[in-house]
């Protein structure tokens, strides 16, 4: 096992210095450039150069990848003189756009989308496996079908659009909730889920339906093995059969996606956070793309790959804990 | 973004409400802000004289570019800045219309003291003049700050103090302890500035945030950004960037020394990242928690007939003008558009009704008939070519016949993705007259570093400019001189427009020293470059906002594109708040 994780965690490096290098290599291509952006409405050439030196952006391409890299791992200093910026570890680069290093900016908007990945997950996970698990053990049934079709019209229903309707209705038509508004989880427990309940319940409803089609199938599949033919003559309760046996085995499959879709959505929902105004990792980079701030765009995009790397990997060690078969 | 159908339907609401609104008005007073009958809002001030305290809140989309001084250089930004946080040597007077374009000492004692012809400016700042901390507003700490905007980090501010002081080459900022020799401040109160040549309008300049005080001990470099040291009415009590700005009072701000802000608020809150149509609807609503509640960016078009069609609601809209002229710049750099007669053609093939259509209706948006906006032609909408709003086909052909192009031509158009609809309705306006347009959308973080890269500009472009202070100083030049074009990053001239006459007149008018005779010259020149076509003046835009019904003092500056002016604004009862 030790060595196993050892080998997947030179794989993450691997993976995440890759990614690392071809992003920033396409931003380096890029014809936007950042220097001219801050540089305001007129800017000669020799304060444009000069902008473009204190941003370290004159370095060759190589030099600007091993600096970054560096600061990663050890923090750098940014700029030079009395006010030279320490950006601490982790480096992340500096947003020139916010004045701030991109690592604090991303600590301090993770929270909130976490709140608003696990919230919508649970929610998700609750409603999706009930229906696929309901659906599957009451296979070929008029409850089987009715719950497969909604299922197919909400995974067939975009989230701008839940989320749209969803505030047409539940707000400005029914006026149950007020506008959304993030508060925090800390300031206000209460507040802080009224206000997510609805884009909790726009993601979740996408979510969860691509979950009851998928559970519903792996259901059926570990419902027909012969171990649950020998459970069941065996005298074991139904409920046993499906919870220990069925639900453990079916559950396999969902437990990849769940993993991808959790790690994808904590390194922000940018759709559904524009349109619920939830400043989180998806916020910030739609407003980073916005203000063409790429220090902030490779940083959301290192961290959604960290997360979708580090899902994969944690989820395929949970497989063993799930699946007694599987063994590293 | 919606459909072209929709928005001629939402046009004709709205010219049915326009009409319907203008009619309840009386006489046209112009510029006088209490009584503009385009606008289709609230005329004057909107809900009285506001009360001391309470909690403003300011519902917003975005967070700030920037509120360090030195670096705020968008409009309403500045608005912000220099209403609440920081105080300049002059500034403009907290009134609609056009006496808001007039000026008032500020940090100084009077507007300042010109010699040596314009070139010498000398400010005495008052005595009583406190920062939140309590300590003393000093003539060095002004030029600390005006110092500072040389510096090569503190990146998009304005750049009036590297145009105008004397004996700056080279110099990048204080922070290596190099000051400026054309700065001089001989005592704790006085401060001089010594001009690379005469300068009739200096007064104003001196209203940018370029001109408020930074003390050096406060000073954090790129990271004064995150909390400006206070010498308004308000100092920063929290800022989440991109989601909360929080302004309490500065206790040591005194009301004696300051004739422009009221700072009626107790606290200012600043929620940002909020759906815009959700602000719309919230404010629409006007009630409740967000009735002591204003939005900060434009009402969007799709919500302007909900507002126009109701009364009650259309009393809490703004719409000043923005003050900015919205052009077509035609690549002059090379053909067809470096043909002067082919330029000129443009101007009476564009159906400039069709932009205002497809711009959000005739409600918001006038079309324009000059490049220099009316406040900086003395109020005047200057139209010396008389070209009907829709267009003149007949004598568009004619003049392409006459410039050999009978056969009509393909020319290039790019815009950002949110101006598609108005290059479509540009696209239709010259296929009349047989231009074939071809349309290339980017996406806005891209836009400008598309347009400003001279060699491969498209053929035309739509971009607007707005003035920093009512002075052609500050539009024709960044505009339409020919030396400010640079090959990548280029700003401003995007008709890459370089003509030898234009520019000699730019620099004579700049000699002058009569601020009047100024102005004058540069309408005179406005004139003189319309006839060269370099870009079509398209609209004249309004800003609309919306505010709650417990708001009042609000009313759109004419100077701040029409952006509130937060010098005033407060609430009615603030008990409620």
């Amino acid at each position: 096992m030790i060595l196993y994780l050892a080998r997947r965690l030179v794989g993450v490096a691997g993976v995440m210095l890759a990614i690392c290098l071809v992003t920033f290599t396409i931003f380096y291509l890029l014809p936007a450039d950042p220097a001219a952006a801050a540089c305001g409405k007129t800017c000669t050439p020799e304060r444009l150069a000069e902008v473009r030196h204190s941003m370290g952006l004159d370095e060759p391409l190589w030099r600007q990848f091993t600096d970054y890299l560096t600061g990663i791992f050890a923090g750098r200093e940014l700029g030079e003189g009395p006010h030279a910026l320490q950006c601490g570890f982790p480096c992340f680069g500096y947003s020139y756009e916010y004045s701030l290093p991109v690592w604090d900016l991303l600590t301090d908007r993770l929270p909130v989308s976490a709140s608003l990945a696990f919230g919508a997950a649970l929610m998700w996970l609750v409603l999706g496996l009930g229906t696929g698990i309901a659906a599957a053990l009451r296979k070929g049934t008029r409850t089987d079908r009715t719950l497969m079709v909604g299922a197919v019209a909400a995974a067939s229903l975009p989230v701008y659009f839940t989320a749209v309707m969803l505030i047409h209705g539940v707000v400005r038509v029914a006026g149950v909730l007020p506008y959304p508004e993030y508060a925090a989880l800390t300031d206000d427990p209460l507040d802080w889920a009224a206000n997510l309940l609805l884009p909790w319940t726009a993601l979740a409803l996408l979510y969860a339906a691509m979950y009851a089609r998928q559970s519903r199938s792996s259901m059926i599949e570990a419902m027909a093995q012969p171990y649950i033919r020998t459970a069941r003559a065996k005298g074991m309760p139904e409920r046993a059969v499906v919870v220990k046996h069925g639900l453990r085995s079916g559950m396999t499959p969902v437990l990849t996606i769940f993993g991808m879709d959790l790690g994808g959505l904590l390194a922000g929902a940018v759709i559904t956070e524009s349109i619920f105004g939830i400043p989180g990792v998806g916020r910030l980079f739609f407003d980073a793309l916005q203000r063409s701030d790429q220090p902030v765009i490779l940083g959301v995009t290192l961290l959604a790959a960290f997360f979708i790397v580090a899902a994969n990997l944690v989820v395929d060690i949970l497989y063993a804990v799930v699946d007694p078969r599987v063994r590293y | 973004m919606i459909s072209r159908s929709v928005r001629a339907a939402l046009a004709a609401s709205l010219a049915a409400a326009l009409t319907a609104g203008a009619a309840a008005c009386s006489a046209d007073s112009g510029d006088s802000g209490g009584g503009d009958r385009r606008n289709p809002g609230a005329t004057g001030v909107i809900g009285g004289t506001p009360q001391r305290g309470g909690t403003l809140t300011v519902l917003s989309n975005q967070d700030f570019a920037h509120l360090d001084p030195v670096r705020n250089w968008t409009m309403p930004d500045m608005d912000f800045g220099i209403r609440l946080l920081y105080r300049t040597l002059t500034t403009f007077r907290a009134e609609p219309g056009k006496k808001g374009t007039e000026i008032v000492p500020d940090l100084a004692t009077d507007l300042g003291t010109p010699s040596e012809g314009g070139k010498v400016w000398t400010f005495t700042l008052k005595k009583g003049l406190k920062y939140e901390d309590g300590s003393t507003v000093t003539a060095a700490d002004v030029k600390y700050n005006v110092e500072r905007s040389f510096a090569p980090d503190l990146t998009g501010g304005p750049d009036y103090a590297q145009q105008y002081l004397a004996d700056t080459e080279g110099y990048a900022g204080p922070l290596k302890g190099e000051h400026l020799d054309s700065v001089e401040v001989p005592d704790e109160r006085t401060i001089v500035f010594h001009l690379n040549r005469p300068i009739a309008e200096f007064s104003y300049t001196a209203t940018l945030p370029t001109f408020a005080p930074v003390p050096r001990a406060q000073d954090k470099g790129v990271q004064y950004d995150q909390r400006p040291f206070s010498s308004g009415p308000y100092k920063i009590d929290r800022y989440d960037r991109g989601k909360e700005l929080v302004l309490v009072r500065n206790e040591h701000w005194k009301a004696s020394t300051d004739p422009v802000r009221k700072a009626y608020p107790d606290r200012i809150v600043v929620k940002m990242g909020l759906g815009g149509d959700q602000i719309d609807d919230r404010l629409i609503a006007g009630g409740g928690g967000d009735a002591s509640a204003v939005e900060w960016s434009d009402m969007r078009p799709e919500s302007v007939a909900k507002v126009l069609s109701k009364e009650d609601v259309k009393a809490r809209l703004a719409a000043e003008t923005t003050g900015c002229t919205d052009m077509l710049h035609l690549n002059t750099a090379r053909a067809p558009f470096d043909d002067p007669a082919v330029r000129r053609a443009m101007m009476y093939a564009v159906d400039r009704e069709a932009q205002a259509t497809a711009n959000g209706g005739p409600a918001l948006n006038e079309v324009a008939t000059a490049y220099l906006p009316p406040a900086l032609a003395g109020g005047k909408k200057a139209d010396v070519l008389g070209i009907p709003p829709a267009g003149d086909v007949d004598k568009a052909e004619k003049l392409l016949a006459e410039a050999g192009k009978g056969d009509g031509f393909t020319a290039t158009l790019t815009v950002s993705t949110g101006d598609k609809t108005r290059a479509e309705a540009l696209q239709q306006s010259l296929d009349r007259v047989g231009v074939t347009v071809k349309i290339q959308t980017v996406d806005p973080s891209v836009y400008y570093d598309t347009i400003g890269d001279t060699e491969n500009a498209p053929d035309m472009a739509i971009s607007g400019w707005c003035p920093d202070y009512p002075s052609g100083a500050t539009f024709l030049p960044f505009v339409f001189d020919g030396r400010t074009i640079q090959e990548t990053g280029n700003k401003g001239n995007y008709a890459q427009f370089r003509d030898e006459e234009v520019m000699r007149e730019m620099d004579r008018i700049a000699t002058l020293t009569d601020v009047a005779e100024a102005n004058k010259a540069w309408a005179e020149l406005d004139a003189q470059i319309m006839a060269k076509a370099p870009a079509v003046p398209l609209l004249w835009e309004r800003k609309p906002l919306l505010v709650g019904d417990n708001i009042a003092g609000a009313f759109g500056h004419p100077v701040w594109t029409g952006q509130f002016d937060y010098a005033v604004i407060g609430l009615k009862d603030p008990g409620t708040s």
